[in-house]
C-alpha cells in the first residue's frame, strides 16, 4: 500500500526538524561532556553565578514590569490605552544590542552623557551602568514586552464573570484580585518567566556591551572569548554550552511540572469584553508609569542613537556639536563590511522568514490535525528550541559543520540559516497552530471530499485562510533575523558578516557614530517592514 | 413587610444609549420574579445593576429595605456589601479551586470561621446532589455539574436574595427541564427571593410568581403568569407570549371588522377605530362560523397545526387529527368573543 500524503509529510518534517534541532543539541552534549573540563569550569569562577544572577534577576523583574503593564493596559481605564499598547511593544524591535549601546553612552561611569551633565551641574556622577546592575536594568527593559504580551493575552482570555462572581459573593476588590485574578494569571506569568529566563541565560549582546567593561562576565561572553582566543578553545566553549543547556532544560522541566498540576488554563477562544476598573485620579499615575517605561526602553535610547548618528562626536557641549550625514556616508561608502552585511542580512531574513513560514504551516497542520505519535514528536521537536539558548544552538551548529566536508556550509551564510531556522521554529509553529485551531476542520474535509489532495488542500484552503498569520510570522521572523546577535556572533566568518555582527564590530572598534548610523538604518528597515505588514492587515480586514 | 428588592426609575446607559430606561419593579420576600424579553432588551444589565456590577446613571435600588443605590443621594454600595448571591450564565466556577472551595468562597471572603462554613458547605452540596464531588477539581465537571456547583455556591451562605442570569440556557433540553423543577423545589424549601433572567417564555411561566416583560430597555408589561397569559396588552407582548394570530381590524360596537370583511364579536369597551385583534391558535373553533381554505397542515406534537386562509387574512388553528382536514378543502371556523383580545398599542 502506498503511504498516504499525511504520513509522508509527518515523516519529512520529523527528519528535517530532527536534523535542524537534534543534531546541534546532540553535538553540544557529545563535545561538552568532558568531565575534567566541566569540573574546572565550575570551580572557582564567578561566571556561573553571574549568569544565574543575570537570568534570575532579569526574568523576575521583566515579568514584574510586564505583569504591571499588562494589568494597567488590559484592566484599567488608562488614558490613551490604544496608543500606549503598540508603543509598549517597540522594545522588541529596537533590539537589545542597540538599547544596550545607547544606554552605555548614557550611563557609563565616566563618559556617560547623563554623568557628564550631572558632573557639570552638580559635580558628581549619577549612574553607573557598567556591571551586573546595568545589565539587569537594560535586559529587563528590553525583555518586558514578552511577559506583557503573554500576560495581557491571558487576562483578556479570562471570563470576567469569574471576578464578578467573587464580588457578588462577598469579596472586596482587593480580595477578589488576590484570590481569583492573581491565581488565574499565574500560569501565563510562570510561562513568561521561564521563556525570558531561557532567553537571557544565553544572552550575549547586553552583557558584552555593559557587563564586560565592568568586569561582569557571563557564560555567553565567555564562550565568545574562548572562541576568539588563539587557538580557539572549542572544547571548553562546548562544556560551557552544556552547562547552559542543562540549566535551561531544568527550568523548562520545572515549569512543566508546575503547570501540569494547574491544568486549568482553558482556552475557549471566546472574546470577552474586558471589565475596566475605574482608577480615578490614580490613572494618571499609572499612565506616568507606562510612559516612564516607554521613555526608558525606547524613546531615550532611540533618541540617543539618532542624535549620535548625526552629531560630529559624542559631547554634551552645544557649542561643539555639528550635525551632518557624514556617518551615514561613512558606513555606506567607506566602511567595507556594511554593504556586504546588509546584503547578507536581507538575504538571510527573506530566506529564513520564507522557510519558517512554509515549515510552520506544515508542522502546525500536522500538530493540530493529526494528533498521533508522529504529530506529538513533530510538536516536541519544533518546540524544543524554546529550551535551548541560541548561543548553545550556534555552538552545536559550529561543532557539527566546522570541517564537515559532506555538507560544506561552514564559512557561508547557510550555516547561519541552519541556526536561525531552528531558533525561530517554535515561534512560527506556535503562531500557526494557534491560527489552525481557529479554523474549522470541516473546511478542509470539504476540500478533500471534493477531490483535492492534501497538498492541494493546504495550498488552496489552509494557506489563504491563514494568510494574515503567515504574513505576521514572515514579517516578525524577518525583523528578528536582522537583529539576531547571540548565534550570529559565533557563526560568521569574514565572508558571511551580517548587520548585527557589523554593529558589534564597529562597537569593538570604537567607531561609535558610524555604529549609530548603521543602527538607525536597521531601525528604518525594521519599521518599513512592520508598516507594510500593518498595511497588509488593514487591507485584509477591509476585504 | 419590606420588599426583598425595590427598583425605581432605574436607568443604565452605555455612552449615548440607554440599555435600561426608567425600569421599576418590586420583588416581595420569597417571591420569584422573572425578567423576560428578547435578546438585547436589557435583562442582564438590570440584573447586574441590582448586583452592583453595573453602575446605573440614575434611579434607586433598595435590597431588604436598605438603599444600595440612589443616584440623587450618591449612594452606591459595592457588590460584596449587598448581601446577595448570583448564578452566572457561564456558571463562573473558579478553575483553580475544588468544588468545596468554590462553594466555601462566600464564607471565606466574608471572614466566616471554618467551623461555621464547613457544615453549611456540606449541606449545600448535599442539596444539589454533589456531596460526593466535594474534593474534585472544578474543571473536571460536566456542564450540568458545574451548574449545580454554581447553584450550591449561591445558596450556601443563605442570602435572602439570589440572582439568576439565564442559568439553564447552556444545558440540553432534557436536563433543562429537570433542573427547572429542582430549582423551583429548592427555592420553595429555602424561601429566598429570586430575580431570574430568561428569554424562554416556558421557563418564565413555569417558575415565576410574577413576570416583568421587557423590550428595548423598558418594561412592556408586568403581572402574574396568568395575567400575562390571559391579557397581553400590546402587540409585542402578545407575539412574544405565543399568541400567534394578531390581525389588523376595525373595532366598533362590540365587533371587529377584518380586511376580508369578516365580522368577529369582541368584548371591548374602548373607543372605536383601527386596532388589532389577537387570539391563540387553540381558541379557534372549527366546524361553525365562516368559511376558509386549509392552506397547509403540519404535525405539531400530538395535534395538527392548520394554516387557514380567508381572502387576505391568514389564521393559525390547532385541531385534533381527524378526517376532512386535507389541504385545499374548505372549513368553517370562529372565535368566541371572550377569547379574542383587542390590542390598541
Ligand atoms: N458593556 C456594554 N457596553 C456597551 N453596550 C452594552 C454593554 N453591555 C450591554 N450593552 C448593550 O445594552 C443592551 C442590553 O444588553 P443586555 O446584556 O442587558 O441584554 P439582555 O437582555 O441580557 O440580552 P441577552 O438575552 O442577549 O443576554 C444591548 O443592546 C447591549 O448591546
Ligand atoms: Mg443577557
Amino acid at each position: 500500500m502506498k503511504p498516504r500524503a499525511e504520513t509522508l509529510l509527518t515523516g519529512a518534517l520529523l527528519l528535517l526538524l530532527g536534523w535542524l534541532v537534534m543534531v546541534p543539541a546532540a553535538s553540544v552534549l557529545v563535545s561538552g561532556a568532558d568531565v575534567t573540563a566541566l569540573r574546572r569550569l565550575l570551580s572557582g569562577t564567578a561566571i556561573l553565578t553571574n549568569t544565574l544572577l543575570m537570568g534570575a534577576a532579569t526574568s523576575l523583574s521583566a515579568v514584574a514590569i510586564g505583569a504591571a503593564l499588562a494589568l494597567v493596559m488590559a484592566r484599567t481605564d488608562l488614558p490613551g490605552r490604544g496608543m500606549l499598547e503598540p508603543l509598549t511593544l517597540l522594545p522588541l524591535y529596537v533590539t537589545p544590542l542597540l538599547t544596550a549601546i545607547a544606554w552605555s553612552w548614557l550611563g557609563s561611569p565616566r563618559g556617560g552623557l547623563v554623568n557628564l551633565v550631572t558632573q557639570r551641574l552638580a559635580g558628581f556622577s549619577l549612574i553607573d551602568l557598567h556591571g551586573a546592575a546595568g545589565v539587569v536594568f537594560v535586559a529587563s527593559l528590553a525583555y518586558a514586552p514578552v511577559p506583557f504580551l503573554l500576560i495581557a493575552a491571558g487576562l483578556r482570555a479570562m471570563d470576567p464573570s469569574l471576578e464578578d462572581s467573587a464580588r457578588v459573593h462577598g469579596a472586596s476588590l482587593r480580595f477578589a484580585f488576590a484570590h481569583v485574578t492573581l491565581p488565574l494569571m499565574l500560569p501565563s506569568a510562570l510561562g513568561a518567566l521561564v521563556l525570558v529566563f531561557v532567553q537571557t541565560m544565553g544572552l550575549f549582546s547586553i552583557p558584552a556591551v555593559l557587563g564586560v567593561p565592568g568586569g561582569f562576565t557571563v557564560i555567553a561572553t565567555e564562550i565568545y572569548r574562548l572562541l576568539n582566543t588563539y587557538p580557539p578553545r572549542l572544547g571548553q566553549a562546548a562544556a560551557w554550552g552544556l552547562v547552559l543547556l542543562a540549566i535551561t532544560l531544568l527550568a523548562v522541566l520545572l515549569q512543566n511540572r508546575l503547570l501540569a498540576k494547574r491544568s486549568f488554563v482553558t482556552i475557549t477562544g471566546k472574546a470577552f469584553r474586558p471589565r475596566l476598573i475605574a482608577m480615578g485620579r490614580a490613572r494618571w499615575l499609572l499612565a506616568g508609569f507606562v510612559w516612564l517605561y516607554i521613555g526608558l526602553a525606547v524613546a531615550l535610547p532611540v533618541a540617543t542613537l539618532i542624535w549620535a548618528s548625526l552629531v560630529n562626536f559624542l559631547t554634551i557641549d552645544p557649542a561643539l556639536m555639528a550635525f551632518d550625514l557624514r556617518h551615514f556616508a561613512y558606513v555606506l561608502f567607506t566602511y567595507p563590511k556594511a554593504l556586504m552585511a546588509a546584503r547578507n542580512s536581507l538575504l538571510l531574513g527573506v530566506v529564513t522568514a520564507s522557510l519558517i513560514v512554509a515549515l510552520s504551516l506544515g508542522a502546525g497542520w500536522v500538530v493540530v490535525r493529526r494528533r498521533n505519535l508522529g504529530a506529538t514528536a513533530v510538536e516536541y521537536l519544533a518546540m524544543a528550541p524554546l529550551a535551548i539558548p541560541s548561543i548553545v544552538l550556534a555552538l552545536g551548529v559550529l561543532w557539527t559543520y566546522a570541517g564537515l566536508d559532506l555538507l560544506p556550509i561552514y564559512g557561508t551564510v547557510a550555516i547561519l540559516l541552519v541556526a536561525y531556522l531552528a531558533h525561530f521554529m517554535p515561534f512560527g509553529v506556535r503562531a500557526l497552530s494557534g491560527a489552525l485551531r481557529q479554523l474549522h476542520p470541516e473546511l478542509e474535509d470539504a476540500a478533500r471530499v471534493s477531490g483535492a489532495g492534501l497538498l492541494h488542500t493546504l495550498r488552496r484552503v489552509v494557506w489563504p485562510l491563514t494568510r494574515p498569520t503567515l504574513a505576521a510570522v514572515w514579517t516578525l521572523v524577518f525583523v528578528l533575523t536582522l537583529q539576531e546577535v547571540s548565534a550570529s556572533i559565533l557563526l560568521y566568518t569574514s565572508r558571511s558578516v551580517v548587520l548585527s555582527v557589523a554593529m558589534f564590530d564597529l562597537w569593538e572598534a570604537g567607531t561609535l557614530n558610524g555604529l549609530a548610523a548603521l543602527g538607525v538604518m536597521q531601525l528604518a528597515i525594521t519599521f518599513a517592514a512592520l508598516s507594510l505588514l500593518a498595511r497588509f492587515r488593514q487591507r485584509g480586514v477591509a476585504a | 413587610m419590606t420588599d426583598a428588592v425595590r427598583v425605581e426609575e432605574l436607568v443604565v446607559t452605555y455612552g449615548p444609549v440607554a440599555a435600561v430606561d426608567r425600569v421599576s419593579f418590586q420583588v416581595r420576600e420569597a417571591e420569584h420574579l422573572t425578567l423576560l424579553g428578547p435578546s438585547g432588551c436589557g435583562k442582564t444589565t438590570t440584573l447586574r445593576a441590582v448586583a452592583g456590577l453595573e453602575r446605573p446613571s440614575g434611579g434607586r435600588i433598595a435590597i431588604g429595605g436598605a438603599s444600595v443605590f440612589d443616584g440623587a443621594r450618591r449612594i452606591d454600595v459595592p457588590p460584596e456589601a449587598r448581601g446577595l448571591s448570583m448564578v452566572f450564565q457561564s456558571y463562573a466556577i473558579w478553575p483553580h479551586m475544588s468544588v468545596a472551595e468554590n462553594v466555601a468562597f462566600p464564607f471565606r471572603a466574608r471572614g466566616v470561621a471554618n467551623s461555621v462554613a464547613r457544615p453549611a458547605v456540606a449541606r449545600a452540596l448535599a442539596l444539589v446532589d454533589l456531596a460526593a464531588y466535594a474534593d474534585r477539581s472544578a474543571t473536571m465537571l460536566s456542564g450540568g455539574q458545574q451548574q449545580r456547583v454554581a447553584l450550591a455556591r449561591a445558596i450556601a451562605f443563605g442570602t435572602r436574595l439570589v440572582l439568576f442570569d439565564e442559568p439553564l440556557s447552556n444545558l440540553d433540553a432534557q436536563l433543562r427541564l429537570q433542573m427547572r423543577e429542582e430549582l423551583a423545589d429548592l427555592r420553595r424549601r429555602l424561601g429566598f427571593a429570586a430575580i431570574y433572567v430568561t428569554h424562554d417564555q416556558d421557563e418564565a411561566f413555569s417558575l415565576s410568581d410574577r413576570i416583568v416583560l421587557m423590550r428595548g430597555g423598558r418594561i412592556e408589561q408586568q403581572g402574574t403568569p396568568s395575567d400575562l397569559h390571559a391579557a397581553p396588552r400590546t402587540r409585542f407582548a402578545a407575539a412574544f407570549l405565543g399568541v400567534r394570530n394578531i390581525i389588523d381590524a376595525d373595532i366598533a360596537h362590540g365587533h371587529a371588522t377584518l380586511a376580508n370583511g369578516l365580522l368577529l364579536p369582541v368584548r371591548d369597551d374602548g373607543p372605536p377605530g383601527p386596532a388589532a385583534i389577537a387570539f391563540r391558535p387553540g381558541a379557534v373553533v372549527l366546524g361553525r362560523g365562516t368559511p376558509a381554505t386549509i392552506e397547509r397542515v403540519l404535525f405539531a406534537g400530538d395535534q395538527l397545526q392548520l394554516l387557514l386562509r380567508a381572502g387576505p387574512v391568514d389564521v393559525i388553528a390547532y385541531a385534533r387529527p381527524q378526517s376532512g382536514l386535507e389541504e385545499g378543502t374548505t372549513i368553517m371556523w370562529h372565535v368566541a368573543a371572550g377569547d379574542c383580545r383587542v390590542l390598541r398599542e
